[in-house]
């Protein structure tokens, strides 16, 4: 058991003005639920694939540290720029079916993240030295720069480059798929 | 493409019995049409969309392959 302290009680006095504390308990997977996870991942992915008429194999690998994954699974084969689709969109759709179905029948959060030949360690590579371009852009002319819309695990990305990077500061603006990322000078 | 649809919709709704899929040939390529109880239907659909749109994602991959177009609708 993992014990999370949301808001800290108070002990009040004579029996007054006393505040509850609020604390969420969450219960720390084990191992064997986590292999149980990955089976049951794989198993589905798998059939998504077969039924999507795409042949590939499917592997575990350690989740990226920066990541929130508790199961990676990778994709490999030919021919998987499908699989990718427009700004990883496809990619996207199939990792967040993925992890509805397996989170509905283990009745859990399990986060999977999924990626085919290493397309989103490269995308993430890109994206950082995109931030890092355009944050110097916008510290040379004051001007802000919104960027394209991206997803919210590639926002993150964003935000995550440039939140020690000295004098601009990032804005998610828009809703759903047009949701982007400006980045602008501080103050 | 209807298999498809099955699998996913049967893994994430409560009355996996109650999910029907048809397919129709029409004249822009295949149409399906997709049925849940009511009670599964936000399960199916998601906030704004967001499940059904990532099935016609995946559809597309399918129809692109055997060059057609495919269109899902919930009933």
């Amino acid at each position: 058991m993992e014990v999370v302290v949301l808001k800290e009680g108070k002990p009040g006095f004579l029996g007054l003005g006393g505040e509850e504390a609020t604390v969420r308990v969450l219960r720390r997977q084990s191992e064997e639920e986590r292999q149980a996870a990955v089976i049951l991942a794989k198993e589905v992915l798998e059939r998504l694939l077969s039924l999507m008429k795409v042949s590939a194999s499917i592997e575990e690998k350690e989740p990226p540290e920066e990541g929130r994954a508790l199961i990676f699974l990778e994709i490999t084969g030919d021919d998987l720029g499908i699989l990718i689709g427009r700004r990883g969109q496809t990619l996207s759709s199939l990792q967040y079916l993925l992890y509805l179905m397996v989170g509905h029948q283990l009745k859990a959060h399990v986060p999977v993240t999924i990626d085919v030949a290493g397309y989103r360690e490269r995308r993430q590579e890109a994206l950082k030295n995109l931030a890092w371009r355009i944050a110097e852009s916008v510290m040379a002319t004051g001007q802000p720069v919104p960027l394209e819309p991206m997803p919210a695990s590639e926002r993150r990305i964003i935000h995550l480059a440039l939140q020690d990077y000295p004098g601009v500061i990032t804005q998610s603006i828009g809703e759903g798929e047009d949701r982007k990322v400006t980045i602008l000078k501080q103050g | 493409m209807k298999e498809l649809i099955e699998f996913i919709v049967k893994a994430i709704v409560n009355n996996p019995d109650e999910v029907v899929v048809t397919e129709e040939q029409s004249e822009g390529g295949v149409l399906l049409k997709l049925q849940v109880n009511q009670e599964d239907m936000g399960r199916v659909i998601g906030k704004q969309g967001r499940v059904v749109q990532a099935m016609r994602t995946l559809l597309r991959v399918i129809a692109a392959k055997a060059g057609t177009r495919v269109e899902l609708v919930v009933m």
